[in-house]
């Protein structure tokens, strides 16, 4: 199994839905070959860089799959015989792929990502720091920021708390803190 | 009268832009990035001028023609 990417340039009248029945044609091609889309992209309408066929534009489709020669070798075919397509460029990726890793590897991904969303709805003051250090670098913050601000006997008790629980962590609160104290 | 000595038009960047800078990644699909390595004439920016070591002028010009055959880059500008 190889990894291949085509760009294809479709006549620029072409209709919306013409172009979205061409990309699932061929992914259905792709497919009935054994491989299968890794990306399927349509970068729209966009000027090209000279005439082709004597048009200034073109509907730029962008696919990015894995499958064998053949398929190549077949969609090219197609392409030529297509009146859509005014032009296309196909090149090889990878030589060998692997279907499964990949797809586990975009699974990762999206969970990542779907991860990070949830932490960021659930935490909106912090949604950037990574998750793992998030609660005690708040903790130490609102520590600091409490501090002066609140009444300076009642707030005792979680100072020391504070610094019971996360000895090794900011050091340089520290000192700070036992100044207050005294 | 002797020659005066030749100058250099312009001060050349010496470190290859894509050595330096390894977030920046040499695309077909980029032309805008390509835009930088071809003169107003669409012609490929030789290595002396552009400052490229030979490892990235070599992607750097299979990047470029791949963006010409899809019509990303021109070939040719012609005069005006």
């Amino acid at each position: 199994m190889r990894r291949y990417e085509s760009v294809i340039i479709l006549d620029p009248d072409m209709p919306d839905d013409d172009v979205r029945a061409f990309t699932e044609r061929y992914t259905e091609l792709i497919k009935s070959y054994g491989g299968d889309v890794i990306k399927a992209d349509d970068w729209g309408l966009k000027k090209l860089a000279y005439l082709v066929k004597k048009r200034e534009k073109g509907r730029y489709v962008f696919f990015d799959y894995a499958g064998v020669p053949a398929l190549l070798d077949e969609m090219e075919r197609q392409f030529k015989i297509s009146e859509d397509v005014i032009k296309f460029l196909s090149i090889k990726l990878d030589s060998e792929i692997d279907l499964e890793a990949l797809k586990a590897e975009a699974e990762a991904k999206a969970k990542e990502a779907a991860a990070s969303k949830v932490a960021a709805v659930e935490e909106p003051p912090a949604p950037e720091a990574p998750p793992g250090e998030e609660p005690t670098a708040a903790a130490s913050e609102e520590a600091s920021v409490n501090e002066p601000s609140s009444g300076e006997s009642a707030d005792q008790p979680p100072q020391v708390a504070a610094q019971t629980e996360q000895p090794e962590e900011s050091q340089a609160g520290e000192p700070e803190k036992k100044e207050e104290l005294t | 009268m002797s020659k005066p000595p030749r100058k250099r038009p312009f001060p050349r960047t010496k470190v290859c832009r894509f050595c330096a800078d390894s977030s920046l990644r040499m695309d077909y699909k980029e032309p805008n990035l390509l835009r930088a390595f071809i003169t107003e004439r669409g012609k490929i920016v030789p290595r002396r001028i552009s400052g490229n070591c030979a490892k990235h002028q070599r992607q750097l010009t299979t990047a470029i023609k791949r963006a010409r055959n899809i019509a990303l880059l021109p070939f040719t500008v012609p005069r005006r």
